[in-house]
């Protein structure tokens, strides 16, 4: 009786967060993927074309440019971020006044807007007046100097530095709290055994931590691949596609060419491909561990 | 008893949340009665500090004033957010009442999918209105026959704004034929003089306020209307080709500084204001911009012409790209009483009054009245005396499919990073058949 109790006031707890993520989350990407099957310009008769808009993916050289965009974001933030941020953490956990600063100056990108973060670096590289070019100036490395944002070869690479550095304090803060969850006794218990510094870290430290680890890596995979915001400020995915991602190569063909449909099939290729590299990541982290 | 109470707090706290959910998408629905109030929703991109934004507000308070029984809902959103906007709720059919649109390919839009209705009824009541417009004025706004709104404004997208301080300092003509433009271009460049700053990591500035103009006078603009329409002439004619090939030629001869492509229209201008530019290529409506922000030694040497014609062209060199500006469009779902009150607005914000409140805040009209020179900036004298003289040819992106403009957008960045003409063209092509459906 009592557990029937609880069992049901869990589910009425749980219904409002379930009916609202469903409402908002579930029935839109449903609904987008039967969006993607027409040819829409989001005025007028909609017209059923069946696979054709998944056809004109598979066969568009611009989509496959903003995919391979986002693997170098996923990988750059995965590579980066992840890393960077455990070794700060490491370093950082624990309080003295440096330290507290340097915590405190690291996460500090996170409370501003992406458009700030933006801003900054758009004028860090500006081509004329930027802060980069004129520091390699001033460094007698003149040859170093390069169209940062407007080479297409080079303008993806440019925006990972802003995406990382945005982002590191964020999986600080988390690995610094799942530091502080190992309990003291196990860290007595690995002097006692006599396992100190590198030892210490990689057969203690971070196996108590790999749970954590592995949430990160999926908060970081999910999240590079929905990035949008950052390039859409810096780049508009310019020029000429050349650091389109998927978010923003949706976008723009949603609301600038106005094919509503083409846009949909889009999302619906975003959640398929997001889909499969969390999957494989999870593969990959928990394989690892019962290994 | 203490689960109960809890369970019930979690229901009316969730009951609230979608009740709050529910009730922002629930503008539409307010129905005015016939004897009483009248509501009015308005969206409008007049937002800025700028004189023109300003007057407009005021027109709209003054209305508001006046007419107590009409209740407006208005608001404001910046120019990309509005267009967007309008698009998102055309797709759900929910149009505001009364609102800001843009002529051409977004009206022919609005109405093939059955969101407008004609004015021509309320414009004929009032023949000295209509007949005062300048020619083709309400060409934009016309489909099958029927007038939907008619201009507020006049756009032309494509202007040289110059320094005769910088030009005078070199010697340089202030260019009246191609090869005096290219001169220039190598002359300033010689002595580490930005010849034409520009901004296009907007990808749409290029194509507006450069390449729309090259183009029709390559071409002429009945090539364009045929292009369009895919009838008889294709993209990939050799005449397009040919006025692809001389922007990239411009590129090619450092017309433009370096990093074009990452910089945006504001940072464009302030390389000019800082004297590090010679020249800037933009629409009329960068004049306000520049008067404000343009330091007074700058603005003093600033004059205004248009691109210098080129040799063996069919276009008419005495004009520039421009569309008539924007009007307001009726939703077709308003009749009766609202439908009198949105017409009523209409001819306060776009009727002679309305169009000379537009002119003193230094913004060009489509409407024949006389500029107050004395109290008028004197740039803009200069502007609106300009445009007595030239006559107005199509922008790409108010002619083109959406789906199009943004292949040209992104084909003449391209283009001018060293990509194929022909290639380039060949895209535009395509992506202008495909969009009509041929």
């Amino acid at each position: 009786m009592n557990t029937l109790r609880i069992r049901r006031f869990v589910v009425m707890g749980l219904l409002p967060s379930l009916l609202i993520y469903a409402l908002f989350v579930f029935v839109p990407v449903v609904w987008s993927a039967y969006y993607g099957f027409f040819d829409w310009k989001g005025i007028g008769e909609a017209k059923f074309i069946g696979l054709g808009n998944y056809a004109e993916i598979l066969r568009d050289p611009v989509f496959w440019r903003a995919l391979k965009n986002n693997v170098i974001f996923v990988l750059a933030s995965v590579f980066g971020q992840v890393p960077i941020a455990l070794v700060l953490a490491i370093m950082l956990n624990k309080s003295n006044m440096l330290q507290r600063f340097l915590r405190s100056a690291i996460f500090m990108p996170m409370v501003l807007s992406a458009v700030v973060i933006g801003m900054i670096w758009q004028y860090i590289y500006h081509p004329q007046i930027g802060i980069l070019n004129f520091l390699l100036d001033a460094l007698g490395l003149e040859s170093w100097k390069l169209q940062w944002l407007s080479d297409p070869n080079i303008a993806i690479f440019s925006l990972t530095p802003p995406l990382i550095w945005s982002f590191v304090g964020l999986y600080l803060i988390i690995f610094m709290s799942a530091l502080q969850n190992i309990p003291g006794d196990i860290h007595d218990a690995a002097q006692i055994d006599g396992a100190t510094g590198a030892r210490k870290l990689f057969s203690v430290t971070l196996p108590m931590i790999w749970g954590t680890i592995q949430v990160a890596l999926i908060l970081c995979i999910s999240g590079s691949l929905k990035s949008f915001d950052l390039v859409y400020i810096m780049t508009k995915g310019g020029p000429a596609h050349a650091t389109e991602l998927l978010a923003t190569y949706m976008y723009n063909s949603t609301f600038s060419s106005y094919r509503y449909g083409f846009g949909s099939a889009i999302s619906t290729s975003i959640v398929l491909i997001s889909l499969l590299f969390i999957g494989t990541s999870q593969w990959l982290t928990s394989r690892r561990k019962n290994g | 008893m203490k689960n109960i109470y809890k369970i019930g707090m979690t229901m009316a706290l969730s009951a609230s949340v979608l009740a709050g959910c529910g009730g922002s998408s629930g503008t539409q629905g307010a129905d005015g009665g016939s004897a009483e109030k009248v509501q009015l929703t308005v969206w409008h991109n007049w937002t800025g500090q700028d004189a023109k934004a300003i007057a407009m507000r005021q027109i709209l308070d003054d209305f508001q004033a006046s007419h107590p029984n009409i209740e407006l809902e208005v608001e404001g959103l910046p120019t990309d957010g509005l267009k967007t906007r309008l698009r998102t709720v055309a797709a759900a059919d929910e149009m505001p009442d009364l609102f800001v649109m843009w002529p051409d390919a977004m009206t022919k839009e609005f109405v093939n999918g059955g969101l407008l209705q004609p004015i021509d009824e309320f414009l004929d009541s009032k023949p000295e209105w209509k007949n005062n417009f300048i020619p083709n004025a309400l060409d934009g706004y016309t489909v099958d026959g029927k007038i939907y709104s008619v201009p507020m404004n006049l756009a032309p997208s494509s202007f040289i704004y110059y320094n005769q301080a910088i030009f005078d300092q070199y010697g340089v003509k202030v260019p009246e034929t191609w090869d005096e433009l290219k001169a220039a271009i190598d002359t300033f460049n010689k002595n580490n003089v930005i010849p034409i700053a520009l901004g296009n990591k907007a990808n749409w500035v290029v194509q507006s306020t450069i390449f729309s103009t090259i183009a029709d006078r390559v071409t002429g603009t009945d090539w364009l209307l045929k292009a369009v329409n895919q009838d008889g002439a294709k993209f990939t004619d050799p005449q397009f080709i040919e006025a692809l090939k001389v922007l990239q030629d411009l590129g090619n001869a450092k017309a433009f500084q370096d990093g074009f492509n990452s910089i945006d229209e504001n940072q464009m201008i302030q390389l000019y204001n800082q004297g590090k530019a010679a020249m800037f290529i933009d629409g009329g409506w960068a004049l306000a911009n520049l008067v404000k922000t343009a330091p007074q030694e700058v603005l003093d040497k600033t004059h205004i012409t248009i691109l210098p014609p080129i040799e063996g062209g069919k276009g008419d060199p005495q004009s520039t790209s421009g569309v008539v500006g924007t009007g307001m469009g009726v939703s077709k779902k308003l009749e009766g009483a609202r439908k009198d009150a949105a017409m009523e607005l209409l001819y306060a914000l776009s009727g002679p009054e309305g169009q000379k409140a537009t002119l003193d805040s230094s913004t060009l009209v489509s409407y024949n009245i006389e500029l107050d020179e004395a109290k008028a900036h004197p740039l803009f004298v200069e502007l609106n005396n300009l445009m007595k003289e030239t006559k107005i040819s199509p922008v790409y992106d108010s002619k083109l499919s959406s789906a199009a403009v943004e292949v040209v957008n992104n084909g003449l960045q391209e283009l001018l990073m060293g990509g194929n003409p022909e290639t380039i063209a060949q895209k535009i092509q395509d992506a202008q058949a495909g969009a009509i459906g041929k």
